[in-house]
């Protein structure tokens, strides 16, 4: 039957084995590139792979730093900086455009354009208006990621209904406490829900413009050890991004669940 | 206070009027909806508005609500601090509370916090909560106690800390109910409070309400102000007869031809009279009231005949004959 509830243990050792088989079916393909191969690079061993990632935390040879420190201090802090601005940026216009319709009227046009182009294919735009410093990726991942999180946060503030808006008034609220006290609390899951929807995107607007124009980050990283066929060196640094990934989102999903108990338990 | 204001002291020895409506019309476009409504309510007293559906009655709260002013015709209020004159109400505030039968409560905030936000929200401001942190904390938990009292006068003293959703229906529109209450505003307006409710629940809180009306009446024969006035907007004459002690009857079908309209001018009070008042302690016969449901069904809610408009309002009536 469909939807039929399995144990919960039952669920666990699922996902546990096909975790297994994803590293079992590595460690198989491995072992027979290296059979057939001893020095290829395209499928590295474990033990490659451990070596692989040793050489990006020493100090390089030929540079004189560790890959693996100024990448992520480089990345780190483009992705950091583009998703704050994003953040508060959006969160001020969403919230200014769904509870004022002047605001409304001027924004909304622009911004459902805007949130339309994608921002790898203005990379052009960006680079000639801010220059190819730290503040290109910045200005990237903020113009990428605003748009869709404020049209988030302007659709929640409409959604929220006149009744309980008169509500707060009839219980003596003033305006500011309407949008502060009031609506923000009551979008701040959908919020939260926005700004982990849109870290996938603002890694791939980042990684696509460090591997054009970077000359140190994630991105750029990448791409010089690709076209060496340095696995490797690869794999780590995709897992690495994945491991952050997955722990931004937990991160955010814990904070959703402890400032809106009321959100989580609704589901 | 103004010596000029001596029309309104002939129908009112003390201070005792709560609400007034005069010649309040409204309309959307070229749509007519209420035409000259006069409505004056006594504090204390649990006035139940019907009428047939589309006459206009959500219309009425929300000019007494204050979210949209009628487009011709004043209504007042009379706080102890307006004077005789009272206030023209023009926008929402804390002195009239509401119950809406959906979206009653704040999804983010417990059964308790609920209730305190009103206090919160009038009593103190955004700078004061986060600048007088401490003092905002011991006043905060003033209120909370207030709200946990409250709620155990409706009877929700063990659901104090349910979100919204994890109550029912009743629950909610109790908790409502101590949300509008603990703010003591001057009039409590239920806009079909129980209509999303089953029967039995419904009677629960027809008869919280005679509690309510009982206090009232009993802070009357002491000589002290009511702490309950009322409107209750309802589609259900058993229940407008039941909980009012007057209904008022809103409906597009008089006779607007003797009047001299080419066209409908919009709905206008047909009906306005006393209903009998009822206990919790004895029994609800329906029965009882069978006779005046009937008036009200042909004053009200029949297209034909059309009737007077003024043959069936008792309230008022000095009002309407004085006025120029």
């Amino acid at each position: 039957m469909i939807r039929r509830p399995i144990k919960s243990s039952t669920a666990a050792i699922l996902g546990v084995l096909s975790v297994l088989l994803l590293l079992g079916g590595y460690t198989f393909l491995a072992h027979r590139q290296y059979r057939s191969n001893p020095s290829d690079t395209t499928i590295p061993r474990w033990s490659q792979l451990q070596k692989g990632f040793a050489s990006t935390i020493e100090v390089n040879r030929r540079s004189g730093d560790r890959w693996l420190v100024v990448d992520a201090v480089a990345t780190g802090q483009r992705l950091f900086l583009g998703l704050a601005g994003g953040v508060v940026g959006s969160l001020l216009l969403g919230l200014a455009m769904g509870c004022f319709s002047p605001v409304e009227a001027f924004f909304y046009p622009p911004l459902s354009l805007l949130a339309k182009v994608p921002p790898t294919a203005a990379l052009a735009v960006f680079f000639v208006l801010v220059g190819t410093g730290n503040n290109m990726y910045v200005t990237m991942i903020f113009f990428g990621v605003l748009p869709t999180m404020t049209l988030t946060v302007y659709l929640a503030v409409k959604e929220f209904p006149d009744e309980l808006l008169y509500k707060a008034y009839t219980l003596g609220a003033s305006h500011l406490e309407v949008v502060w006290t009031i609506i923000f609390r009551q979008v701040l899951p959908k919020f939260i829900d926005a700004v982990r929807l849109s870290i996938g995107p603002a890694m791939v607007y980042l990684i696509a413009a460090e591997m054009v124009v970077g000359d140190v980050g994630f991105g750029y990283r990448i791409r010089l050890q690709s076209k060496l066929t340095n696995m490797s060196v690869v794999y780590p640094y995709l897992a690495l991004l994945a491991a952050f990934g997955f722990s931004m989102d937990s991160l955010l999903r814990l904070l959703q669940r402890k400032l809106c108990p009321w959100y989580e338990s609704k589901r | 206070m103004n010596p000029s204001a001596d029309s309104a002291t002939e129908t009112s020895p003390g201070n005792d009027i709560a609400l007034v409506c005069r010649g309040v019309s409204h309309g959307f476009g070229a749509k007519a909806v209420l035409f000259d409504v006069n409505l004056e309510l006594r504090r204390g007293q649990f006035l139940s508005l019907v009428g047939p559906s589309g006459c206009g009655k959500s219309t009425l709260l929300r000019a007494i609500v204050g979210t949209h002013p009628p487009r011709a015709g004043q209504l007042r209020l009379f706080p102890a601090d307006a004077g005789t004159e009272g206030k023209v109400v023009d926008s929402p505030g804390r002195d009239r509370g509401i119950v809406y039968q959906q979206y009653s409560l704040f999804p983010f905030l417990t059964a308790r916090q609920n209730v305190a936000i009103g206090p919160m929200l009038d009593r103190t401001n955004i700078a004061f909560r986060r600048l007088r942190f401490l003092r905002w904390r011991r006043l905060r938990r003033e209120q909370l106690q207030a709200a946990s009292d409250m709620l155990d006068k409706v009877k929700l003293g063990d659901a104090m800390d349910l979100y919204p959703h994890e109550m029912s229906g009743g629950m909610r529109q109790r908790v409502a109910l101590a949300q509008a209450m603990i703010m003591k505003p001057e009039i409590i307006l239920l806009d079909e409070p129980f209509g999303a409710l089953d029967e039995a629940t419904r009677e629960d809180l027809q008869n919280m309400l005679l509690g309510l009306y009982d206090e009232s009446r009993q802070a009357i024969r002491r000589g002290d102000a009511p702490p309950y006035t009322l409107i209750i907007v309802t589609h259900e004459l058993n229940e407008a007869i039941y909980v009012g002690d007057r209904v008022v009857g809103l409906s597009q079908y008089w006779d607007w031809r003797k009047d001299h309209h080419a066209a409908c001018p919009g709905a206008t009070i047909t009906y306005d009279k006393p209903a009998p008042v009822f206990n919790t302690r004895t029994a609800r016969d329906l029965e009882a009231f069978a006779a005046q449901r009937e008036e009200i069904r042909r004053v009200v809610f029949e297209p034909d005949p059309p009737p007077d408009r003024h043959q069936h309002v008792l309230y008022g009536r000095e009002q309407n004959t004085a006025a120029p």
